[in-house]
Parts: C-alpha cells; structure tokens; sequence
C-alpha cells in the first residue's frame, strides 16, 4: 500500500524535525535550557552564539586568516554539540573486543591537536587559502573522493575539539593555551567545507542534515546509470548483500571507524524519489594491513548510488549527519531501495573518466573478493598485540583525516619526508601509558568527549596569538 | 510467550530469527564458529557494539545478534541494518534492575546477561520502532 512521506517538511522555515534520541545536551551552557538533537537543537545553538561565525559565511569571510575569540568559541561550542548530536549515542557501543578503539582514538585526538597545525600551516603555505577552498570544491565533481563530510568535520571537531578536550581533561594543557594553533585547524577545516557546500553553510547540521553538494552534470550521469531493483528480487538482495558487505571492509580496513565510507544527499529526484551516493573506501594503500585487499582486487573505492522510494517508505526525516552517515525515521530504509548502480574507482587518484560501472548482475565476483578481504584482514588483525592495534589505530585516525587534503594539495610527501608525520610525538608516547589508568579511556573520554562536557571556552581576554610557552 | 531480555531495536523488520544463544568472548571463538559451519544456527551473542568483532559473521551470513551495549548509531547497529540482520542492542532482563552504564564497571551484569542467554534457543522481535525483544521459542 502506498504511504506519503513526510520528510520534506523537515525543509520547511519553522519546522524543528524531530528528536532521535531523549538525551539532551548542556555543554558550556550552564544554568540554561538543556539542548535537543537535531533541527532544533541547531536552531538554539545558532541563536545563542556571539558572532556570525554559524550563519552563511561569505568567501571573504572564509578567506581571512583570523578568526575573532568569539568565532572560535562559537565553533568550539557548535562543534562540542555536533559532535554530542552524532556519538553520544555511538559512544554507548562499549569494548570492541577486537580492536581497543577508545584508545587509540583519545591518542589520535591529542597527536593531531599537537601536530596538525605545522602540518595543515604548511599546506597552506603551499597552496594558499583560495587553493584549500578549492580542494573542498574539488569534491563537487567528483565520486569515490575521501574529500568528505567525515574527513571535513574531522579537522574541526576530532584535531580541534576532541584533540583540545582531551589535553584538558589530561590537565596537559590550559583553556588559554594554544590559540593561534586552534585557529590554523578551524580556518583549514572552514575553507574545505565552504568550498564543498558552497551555501555559506560549513556543516550539514546546519542544513537540516543536508549534504547536497553534486553539480547537476555529475548528479545527471550517477542517475541515468541507475538499474530498477524490486525488493524481493534477486538483483535487489544482491545490491544490498554488497552494500553491507562493502561497507563492512571499510570499517574493517578503516579500523572500526567511520572513514571508509561517505554519504552525500539526500537528493531529491523528479519522481518524488531521493538519491543517496554512498562512498565505500574499501583498500587504502596508506595503511599496510591493506595488502590483503590488493591480493583480492579489491579496489580503492566502491561508489553506490542508491535510489529510496521515500513515499513507500513513509519517511519522516532523512538525516545524512556530519560523519556521512544516513539515519532514517523510519529507520529502515533498505526495503524501499528501487534503484541502484555501482561505480569503481582503482585508486584514490584515479582520474573520474576512468571509473567505471559494473552491473548488479556481475557483483557476485566482486562480492566474493570483498568477503575473502574481510576474512582475511581479520585473520591478520586477530594476531596483532594490543599494542600494534593501538598504534595502527592512531595512525588511521591521525593520518587518514587529513590525508586526502595533502594528497590533492600535493603536500603529503612533504609531510611525510619533512615534518615526519609518521613519528609519534614524544608526549603522545607517554601519554599511551596514561590512558588507561583512573578509566581515563573507557570512562573519561565517553563523559567528557561524547557527552560535550569538556569544551571549554576560550577565557576572555585570551590572545589570538599564544601558544603554549611553559610545561608544569 | 517469555521474555528473557529486551534492547534497543537496531531498525524495524518482520524477520524473526531462531536460534541458539552462543556468546563470543574473543575474535577465535568467532574463527571457530565460522569454520564450524554452523553460524546460521545461532543467535549471537556479544558484549560491544562495535563492528569489526563480528567482521566474518556479519559478512558470511549471521542471522541474528543480541549486545550487551551500543545502540543502532554505534557501528554494529548502522552495519546490522544495511544487513538486515535483527539487532537487538544493550540487551538487559526487564525483571532484574541492572543495567549497561556506559564507562561504567559492567561485569556483573555482563555476567548475569550471559548466564541468562548463553545456550537458550530464542527468537528475536524486532518489529517495533524502539525495543526489540528476546523471545523463549517453544
């Protein structure tokens, strides 16, 4: 039977969406009303900042070098909720017994805060501002690109906030330290998302969880490349059998995180049916343990594009979040794909004439190497010492995250030979031995990080131009 | 009809699995089971919601899982979904008033789930929006 969706409301002025979980969020606010999820919660965060920082920004805003104090705690105090809006529920997840994923990451979020900004100031000496918002802009046009939502938010709320958060709540730095630092990430971050969005906006929360960024031309050929699929049918259990599958290695090869894989939309189509384009990262030749995906073919990036007949599905809202996942309500929106295609891309830097299309009725081979790479790479995984997870872990997330931004800014090599980005800051080190004691890992980071209570402000007064200059 | 536990629902499906309850401590019992060839007569069942525990389950045709923490915006929940494979998440007992606390020390709870599940033949329900619900089969 025929159902009407709902969810275009959502895109309506005075409309506040809805709420997807009961928890709320306080943050830095104290003593005021406690802040929802979603539309809404956008919507109050906005309205309680002090500069225009969160409102549509102008290019000559994005291009200037220097943010006020107030901008950055306006991002810091955004992003602490954005962040809350998306994990805090994810943070519930607990011990993976596979890979320690809270250490690794409380590592990686304090090794990028230290060593991100020479690396990210670097690149923008290279390439100056205009060149970062290109890079941004370089995703509009582009499929199977790690120049994403997750890889964007990353260098705001995982190198800044959760980095600075984590050092606080360490008590290894102070709110006032670090200042300039802070502002070399954010205006990174700033320039690649305007560029991609092009709406004055940065975040997809702040657009109704709307990552529409495709050019038109773009959008056109991944639509006419669409296969119908019914639900039931043979060719719809195989298109999903390799969505899952797929994405399942990305994870895996990504360890357990969400980097290999990227959602942009949703798109509305003329028929009343939306558009989701699905990145899947399954081989990144970055990381060693990938070896066993190339040994099965597997290639750098599946790209899905998946057609979602919302009517059917009786949608309500449609949310492709900052981290490039899609939530529905309904949550399940898999029976209602009627349309999908399946691009690939070789390698990352694999020129976008030369993806190619393989039908849903050849994914079978496909499906087969993907399932031996996941068997396999967990095989090798099952034998690494905890140790070896954790340091492979850190890696995906500190150099991952910037990674396809050197990469096009062409200073990744130069990273790598001239500013030893694949050393381990002395201070990080140590702090390996810290982490788990007093719970710090498993019960401090989901407290202070997930739940938005470490992000503390910048004090008034504090100098644009401090670092830190002393060590107690 | 006896409830033994009931979770966070991952997303909404008619699919009801049986299965035998078999809890996963570490990723060889997962090896082991896959090489048994006997993963789809089992209910799996694992402590963390995290994906990459399960990796070869998942990917070779697990038909149901039950965790003790996550909820469906942790990994395992996006992944059971794109699956369609019933989830159900933070499993507890309705009658007993322990419950997961994230951060928090678990083990006795852990323990008392794992008791209450582990070799228990169950069907999941998992049609309703929010809850999903481990089922004694007959």
């Amino acid at each position: 039977m025929k159902q009407m969706s709902n969810y275009t409301r959502r895109y309506e002025a005075n409309d506040d969406g809805l709420r997807f979980q009961d928890l709320v969020y306080q943050g830095n606010f104290k003593g005021m009303e406690p802040v929802p999820d979603g539309i809404l919660g956008d919507k109050i965060m906005k309205s309680r900042a002090k500069s225009k920082v969160l409102e549509r920004v102008s290019k000559e805003d994005v291009l200037r070098d220097q943010f006020t104090l107030d901008e950055l705690n306006d991002l810091n105090n955004y992003l602490a909720w954005n962040i809350w809006d998306v994990l805090v529920m994810r943070a519930t997840e607990g011990v993976s017994g596979m890979i320690p994923r809270q250490e690794y990451e409380i590592l990686a979020f304090m090794h990028e805060f230290y060593r991100w900004p020479e690396i990210l100031g670097m690149t923008v000496d290279e390439v100056g501002a205009q060149g970062i918002v290109d890079i941004g802009a370089s995703a509009r046009r582009e499929i199977g690109t790690k120049v994403n939502c997750v890889h964007d938010w990353c260098i705001g709320a995982v190198g800044f906030g959760m980095g600075r958060c984590g050092l606080l709540a360490l008590e290894a730095i102070k709110p006032q330290d670090y200042v300039e630092e802070s502002n070399t990430i954010l205006k990174f971050m700033q320039r690649v998302l305007w560029g991609k969005r092009q709406d004055g906006y940065l975040l997809n929360s702040q657009d109704r969880y709307r990552c529409l960024i495709h050019e038109e031309d773009v959008l056109g050929k991944l639509v006419s490349a669409l296969e119908p699929i019914e639900s039931g049918s043979e060719a719809h259990d195989s298109f999903i059998r390799f969505n899952a599958a797929a994405e399942l290695l990305s994870f895996l090869d990504h360890y357990d995180c969400r980097l290999g894989l990227g959602d942009t939309g949703p798109y509305p189509l003329p028929d009343g049916k939306v558009l989701i384009v699905r990145d899947l990262f399954t081989n990144e030749e970055a990381f060693d343990w990938s070896d066993v995906c190339d040994h099965e073919n597997v290639p750098h990036c599946y790209t899905l594009v998946i057609e979602v007949d919302a009517d059917a599905m009786g949608a309500e809202e449609i949310r492709i979040n900052d981290i490039s996942t899609t939530f529905t309500r309904p949550k399940n929106y898999i029976p209602y794909i009627t349309g999908g295609a399946v691009f690939v891309r070789e390698k990352w830097n694999t020129p976008m004439g030369e993806i190619y299309q393989v039908n849903i009725a050849d994914l079978e081979q496909r499906l087969n190497g993907v399932q031996q790479a996941t068997f396999k790479l967990y095989s090798k995984l099952a034998r690494m010492s905890r140790r070896q997870l954790i340091t492979n872990g850190m890696y995906v997330y500190y150099v991952d995250m910037i990674l396809p931004h050197l990469r096009l800014a062409g200073t990744y090599e130069k990273a790598c030979r001239d500013l030893d980005m694949w050393e381990i800051d002395h201070r990080v080190s140590d702090y390996y031995y810290d982490i788990t004691k007093r719970g710090f890992a498993q019960a401090t980071v989901p407290q202070k990080i997930f739940s938005g209570e470490g992000y503390l402000p910048f004090p008034d007064g504090a100098k644009l131009g401090r670092s830190k200059y002393y060590w107690f | 009809m006896t409830i033994l536990a009931e979770g966070y629902n991952s997303f909404e499906t008619s699919k009801s699995p049986v299965g035998t309850v078999k809890y996963l401590p570490d990723p060889q019992s997962v090896i082991k089971l896959i090489q048994s060839g006997k993963l789809k007569e089992h209910i799996l069942l694992v402590q963390g919601g995290t994906t990459t525990f399960l990796a070869p389950a998942l990917s070779m045709g697990a038909v149901g899982v039950i965790t003790l923490s996550g909820a469906p915006e942790s990994h395992l929940g996006i992944l059971s979904r794109e699956f369609q494979m019933p989830c159900v998440m933070t499993a507890y007992q309705p009658e007993n008033e322990l419950r997961y606390v994230t951060g928090g020390d678990n083990d006795e709870h852990f323990k008392a789930m794992i008791s209450a599940l582990d070799g228990k033949k169950v069907r999941l329900e998992c049609a309703a929006q929010d809850v999903g619900k481990v089922l004694l089969a007959d």
